[in-house]
């Protein structure tokens, strides 16, 4: 028996059965990980049906509506101890979380109760949902449909589905007018205050040279007037646009029974879950998740979408890549084809590695220190100094976090480099160099263009490590909400300076800072779901090219 | 069935018709003078003095690692590229010293062409291959270009078989066009000598051939030298040939002589087939 145990072991199998072990757990944990993020993230933006019971208290009966939003079973012993009673044997009892929303009747959007306490649960037709832009979702029962101060549908005197024709035709109203004040706002306003701003800093900037003559106080002056001028404009166009936004309202029965009038200004969306078919619902999810990948965040982040958060990882990386790129390549040339071989490249290549392991908020320190406060302060004293004493690159912003990133990630891009040169067969250097052509145009039109496959394995490390980082940029220029993107129609387009938002920080933000937890978590899954898949894209970017680049120069080694 | 295709090829058009050489009278392309090569505390080639007559066909034979290589990249500065290289002594091309300091060394490189012993091709195409020297000396007529290109892969009697795909990879053409389009790519910058290290040892005999039929029409316009294993290659296609052993040479003289009436024992061993 010894024997054959023996053989078994000579004959290699048990180390193909741990191989393929730990390749399993590991496709396992990977997908397990993706499964358990990707059902708690999407799931969230199902519109799930309403329930309405009646909640037997401790004291008294009360009426409940809302969404079921987590189930689990907590201990007898643990409810017994808050004062419940339970028979003996019983363990275990299950609790019910209710998303009842309405935060502006009760105060808490989230309610424990116990399932054997709700009593004559049903499922209403007319019960519905309204998404706000404040104080979250609204459940109950619609009553009237107000405009100003007039009654134009009410219950008593219309059918509800002609009650929720009207509610829906203002809603769409009023949506199509928020849009109008927005692009006002954020675009002809905007535009108008990068104008006004950039002025001013023409006029402090000719007063710091000693410049400013009467000639150019005029000429600025009527700039400024004309910039005033539209601005009225515009603001006598808003003032009008908000008195017809604000027009209409909504009475509705809450849970607790009170009438409360609701603006359909601060409506999103308004829908009727449980009259809603399987096709209905699908429709209404697929929405839901275009908002959340396209839109703004509402709500300290907790509503709305992360479109700025997706946009600024991207252009982050995107940036972070253009630097770091000819840096690494340029270091690793020097090493591995110009450098004396010897002590002093042994230490440089130690460094190098030793580089790639320094603590990533390591980097966001020296970021700040060096990048922003040293270098940033340095080209604010010397270009912008009109803008004084509000810094203009002194601060965090795009460029510093991509610098400090791309920093980061240079080890990765040089090893990867100097691996590419190495292989590239001495044969095709030589007989470049046997044609007449120098180090450096062998270097250039044969050497390099040939490395390119392993250059971009370097970028895509780089990517895949600078994608996922998120401590150095809580340094260097991410924040929680950033009022405009880095890159707009506004000269000089790319604003390098400007902070920005990252799903990784999004991610933090919202599970962790934010005040609504409850409501906040499964956006955590759902952004963390997202940030793989925008890794995931860039990457695939990144090994398209490679392999165009392997294919273009392929069969160089034979 | 049809036969295998016999090569266009005649020994006749190879062998050297009988013509007398003598080397006294001949114009000289390269002179050396007492080289001496050490890699690191080694001596690679000891005081070397041969001359290289011009429009001709040297070949060196010798066995492995008599220096004949070695001697070989020394006349292109090839030599250079290996860091514990160290030569003294002085090669001749034309009046000047090619290892006085002054010389431009790409500049060289581009006179005396080189081809290798594996072919080199560049991972672009067939056009962009024989272009590559033309556009490393500046030259941008397309024009001028396309001209050269064509010329020289008719020199290396190879443009009938790639005109029609001259913008295909070149890495998709068979071992012996490889080496034909290295050729080309060698003279398309019109360089006086021809260095060419073993052509034919990594090559079926079909394309052995066709490239020993290109270096005698080459001749009339380049002085070439080889270096070679095969001594039948030597004998057919050279106008002289130098025998070396041990970093030293051993005899010179004109290919007709060497072979058939050497003047060293070493050299008869050798060619012999005694050794080596």
């Amino acid at each position: 028996m010894k024997i054959s145990v023996n053989k078994w072991f000579a004959s290699g199998s048990p180390w193909i059965f741990l191989n393929a072990a730990a390749v399993a757990i590991s496709v396992i944990m990977v997908a397990g990980l993706l499964i358990l993020i990707a059902v708690r993230g999407l799931g969230h933006f199902w519109p799930a049906d309403i329930i309405e019971a009646e909640h037997i208290g401790k004291t008294q009966t009360t009426r409940v509506i809302g969404e079921i939003a987590d189930h689990r079973e907590v201990s007898t012993d643990q409810l017994r101890d808050a004062g419940y009673s339970f028979p003996a044997e019983q363990e275990t009892a299950s609790r019910l979380l209710l998303k009842v929303g309405n935060r502006d009747v009760g105060g808490a959007d989230f309610r424990w109760v116990l399932e054997r306490e709700l009593r004559n649960s049903r499922y209403p037709e007319t019960l519905f949902a309204a998404e706000r832009t404040e104080w979250g979702n609204f459940y109950g029962y619609l009553k009237e449909v107000k405009e100003g101060e007039t009654t134009v549908a009410s219950l008593t005197s219309a059918n509800h589905q002609d009650l929720w024709n009207a509610l829906q035709e203002r809603i769409a109203r009023a949506r199509q007018l928020h849009e109008q004040i927005y692009e006002i706002e954020k675009h002809e306003i905007g535009t108008i205050n990068h104008g006004l701003e950039r002025l001013r800093l023409k006029s402090r900037s000719l007063e710091l040279k000693g410049e400013l003559t009467a000639a150019h106080q005029a000429e600025l002056a009527a700039d400024r007037a004309v910039f005033d001028q539209q601005y009225k404009g515009l603001q006598a166009r808003l003032s009008e646009l908000y008195r017809a936004f604000e027009r209409d309202s909504m009475i509705a029965e809450a849970m607790d029974g009170s009438l409360v009038e609701v603006k359909i200004s601060k409506v999103v969306r308004a829908y009727l879950p449980n009259s809603m078919n399987v096709v209905d619902k699908i429709g209404f999810y697929c929405a839901k998740l275009w908002e959340f990948v396209s839109d703004e965040p509402r709500e300290a982040n907790t509503e709305g979408g992360v479109f700025p958060a997706i946009f600024g990882t991207v252009m982050m990386v995107l940036l972070m890549s253009v630097l770091v790129t000819p840096f690494g390549v340029i270091a690793a040339v020097y090493l591995r084809e110009y450098a004396k071989q010897g002590l002093v490249t042994r230490i440089i290549r130690i460094a190098v590695n030793n580089l790639a392991g320094v603590p990533s908020i390591v980097y966001g320190v020296f970021g700040l220190g060096f990048f922003i406060y040293f270098l940033g302060g340095n080209i604010d004293q010397l270009f912008f100094p009109e803008a004084l004493p509000a810094p203009t690159f002194g601060t965090p912003g795009l460029l510093w976090a991509s610098l400090t990133l791309a920093l980061l990630t240079v080890p990765v891009v040089i090893v990867a480099t100097e691996e590419g040169l190495s292989r590239i067969p001495r044969s095709l250097r030589e007989g470049s160099l046997a044609l007449g052509a120098t180090k450096a145009e062998t270097l250039w039109r044969v050497v390099l263009p040939m490395s390119s496959p392993a250059i971009m394995t370097g970028v895509i490390l780089a990517v895949a490590r600078a994608a996922g980082e998120v401590a150095p940029l809580m340094l260097v220029g991410v924040v929680k909400l950033a009022p405009s993107l880095p890159l707009d129609g506004n000269y000089p387009f790319l604003h390098l300076d400007q902070k920005f938002m990252h799903l990784g920080f999004h991610i933090y933000d919202v599970g962790f800072q934010s005040p609504n937890v409850e409501a906040a978590r499964p956006l955590v899954y759902a952004t963390a779901l997202l940030l793989v898949a925008v890794i995931a894209l860039l990457n695939f970017l990144a090994v398209t090219i490679r392999n165009r680049l392997r294919e273009k120069y392929k069969a160089l080694e034979n | 069935m049809e036969l295998a295709r016999q090569p266009n090829f005649s020994l006749d058009t190879l062998s050297r018709q009988g013509e007398l050489l003598d080397l006294s009278k001949e114009p000289l392309a390269l002179e050396v003078n007492d080289l001496n090569l050490f890699y690191g505390e080694k001596q690679a080639l000891h005081n070397i003095k041969m001359q290289i007559p011009k429009n001709r066909v040297t070949a060196f034979i010798g066995p492995s690692g008599c220096g004949k290589s070695t001697l070989l990249r020394s006349f292109n500065r090839m030599n250079d590229l290996v860091d514990s290289c160290r030569i003294d002594g002085a090669i001749q091309l034309g009046e000047e010293n090619i290892y006085d300091r002054k010389v431009d060394v790409a500049d060289l490189r581009r006179r005396v062409g080189m081809v290798f012993q594996k072919p080199n091709p560049f991972p672009k195409s067939i056009y962009e291959n024989v272009a590559y020297g033309l556009r490393i000396q500046g030259i941008k007529k397309k024009r001028l270009i396309d001209e050269t290109v064509e010329w020289a892969l008719k020199s290396a009697a190879l443009w009938d078989e790639v005109k029609d795909r001259l913008h295909e990879s070149a890495l998709g053409m068979s071992g012996g066009q490889q080496q034909r389009l290295v050729i080309a790519r060698t003279i398309a910058v019109k360089p006086g000598v021809l260095l060419l290290d073993e052509p034919a040892s990594a090559l079926d005999p079909i394309s052995t051939l066709k490239i020993e039929e290109l270096i005698h029409s080459l001749k009339e316009r380049f002085t070439i030298v080889i270096v070679t294993h095969n001594m039948q290659q030597a004998a057919r296609v050279s106008d002289y040939t130098a025998f070396m052993y041990m970093g030293n040479l051993v005899e010179f003289g004109t290919t007709d002589q060497l072979f058939t009436n050497p003047q060293k024992k070493q050299t008869e061993d050798y060619i012999t087939g005694r050794y080596g």
